[in-house]
């Protein structure tokens, strides 16, 4: 279970009341995928962090099956800079998992993302898209009940990326179990989520159904159709797609 | 590069000591007030031989080792302590930030009134220099933690005290290693300031006893050796540390001061 119910968030910014998260309403069916697309500061991470119970709702309230073990992964690594690649990873596990069972999750994940050579190497060692990667790997070693996921591929090359994306979708595939991807990126939206929810000014001010079997291209017609709609609703109806 | 990591600072050692030699050479120093380099390594031979610079550098050595433990000893747990506790905070940090403002020099006929001036003040006089700079070093790298490591252990379930354990003390490390090597250098030269004042063995007694002596080759064989332990305490400390945590060495190439 994971449900947003008329959920806001407001920031109190020299004498003034933001809202970063606005009376939303929503409900994350389990073993779902679903990704929320919006300019930068439309409040989706903040919506992020509520999901996580990183944040406390203002008003509203977060429901979330306290059983339910949740992974994230931010926008930057968070790497702790005194342990290896590999201790980073086992880093949630420690003391919660007999050691045969860390050390064979940490390899799982390390595989995963395409870092199994690099376990022993410090994170000041490592370039921004292989930290994030050992991120990713961290969140999937927990094997969580909900991945939340803020702009996770945003620092990777392309080609990194777009083989991380599909390791998320074989995952979700594979064990489906809830999904919540945040991202900027419209193209990724659409490849990667089952719904997109798209964002502005706090609020959720659409929702689409991708119907399209994974993994998906983003040379597919539908995704290049999806990708111009909701592109056209966020920029206010101007299609910057020739 | 690390051939020019001990090429650089033995040609500065070098040429000072070439500027000295000439200095004297020339006339421009008074051999009484700067003896030559060359009557200085005499001195040295000699208090070697004669097994009165060891004997000295123990006595030394040992002060120094255990007042700087015992700083360490007392400067962490109370960091921790203050740094979780408000209580303790409200009712430690002014005592000890008006201790703090006291230099430990001042408080020596104090000390020496109540602990004599056997080894308990020598130690307390150490204790007192070298105390803060750990408690501080480590009480701002527990303040300092990035929150957002903070919130890696929140989503990992850890309790309150894992977090301490597993990641505000670990990302402390490199200020209390700043702290630490501070400490060690404050420990010197305030051991040498108490051997200065009361003492029957020590460098800081050795070099007092000389300039009694009116041997200025003395005085500054003792200096010369302070400031040598000095430099090998710190490199060892820091080879200790790098080979402890692999990941400081960075800091510590940042805090060479």
């Amino acid at each position: 279970m994971l449900e947003l119910s008329d959920v806001s968030r407001h920031y109190q910014v020299a004498g003034r009341t933001l809202s970063a998260v606005d009376g939303v309403t929503e409900h994350f069916p389990a073993g779902s995928i679903t990704t929320i697309v919006g300019r930068s500061g439309c409040g989706k991470t903040t919506l992020l962090r509520l999901l996580a119970g990183l944040t406390e709702p203002s008003s509203g309230e977060v429901r979330r099956d306290p059983s339910d073990q949740v992974g994230v992964v931010f926008q930057e690594a968070r790497l702790m800079p005194w342990l290896d690649v590999a201790d980073n990873v086992a880093f949630p596990l420690i003391g919660r998992l007999d050691r045969g069972e860390v050390a064979a999750r940490v390899e799982e994940a390390l595989m995963l993302v395409g870092l199994a050579e690099t376990r022993r190497a410090l994170p000041v060692q490592l370039s921004g898209g292989m930290a994030q990667r050992v991120a990713i790997a961290r969140a999937l070693a927990q094997q969580p009940d909900i991945l939340l996921l803020d702009e996770p591929f945003s620092a990777l090359d392309a080609f990194t990326r777009r083989k991380l994306q599909r390791t998320l979708v074989d995952i979700w595939q594979a064990r489906r179990r809830t999904v919540v991807l945040v991202t900027h990126d419209v193209e990724e939206a659409v490849l990667l989520g089952e719904r997109v929810i798209e964002m502005e000014t706090g609020r959720v001010v659409g929702r689409v159904a991708i119907d399209l079997p994974f993994p998906r291209e983003a040379t597919d017609p539908a995704v290049v159709d999806h990708r111009r709609n909701i592109l056209a609703r966020l920029v206010g109806g101007t299609d910057p797609l020739p | 590069m690390s051939v020019r990591r001990i090429l650089v600072p033995t040609t500065v050692f070098a040429s000072v000591a070439a500027i000295w030699w000439l200095a004297g050479r020339a006339g421009w120093t008074n051999a009484y007030l700067l003896p030559a380099p060359s009557a200085v390594v005499d001195a040295l031979s000699e208090l070697t031989a004669s097994g009165i610079l060891l004997k000295h550098t123990l006595v030394s050595l040992q002060r120094v080792l255990l007042g700087f433990a015992l700083s360490v000893a007392l400067a962490l747990p109370l960091a921790v302590l203050m740094s979780t506790s408000r209580p303790c905070r409200a009712v430690l940090d002014p005592l000890l930030e008006f201790l703090r403002q006291v230099p430990p020099l001042a408080l020596i006929p104090l000390l020496i009134l109540w602990l004599g001036i056997g080894e308990a003040q020598k130690l307390g006089i150490i204790v007192l220099a070298s105390f803060f700079p750990v408690f501080l070093g480590f009480r701002g790298g527990i303040s300092g933690v990035d929150p957002k490591l903070i919130e890696v252990g929140r989503i990992a379930g850890l309790a309150r005290r894992e977090i301490l354990w597993r990641i505000v003390l670990p990302s402390a490390l490199p200020e209390l290693v700043v702290g630490l090597r501070i400490s060690l250098g404050y420990s010197w030269r305030a051991l040498v300031g108490a051997e200065l004042i009361a003492s029957s063995a020590g460098l800081g007694y050795m070099i007092i006893d000389a300039e009694n002596l009116a041997r200025t080759d003395i005085v500054l064989a003792g200096i010369l050796v302070i400031g040598a332990i000095g430099l090998l305490s710190d490199l060892l400390l820091r080879i200790a540390i790098s080979r402890v945590f692999p990941w400081l060495s960075a800091d510590l190439e940042a805090a060479r001061a």
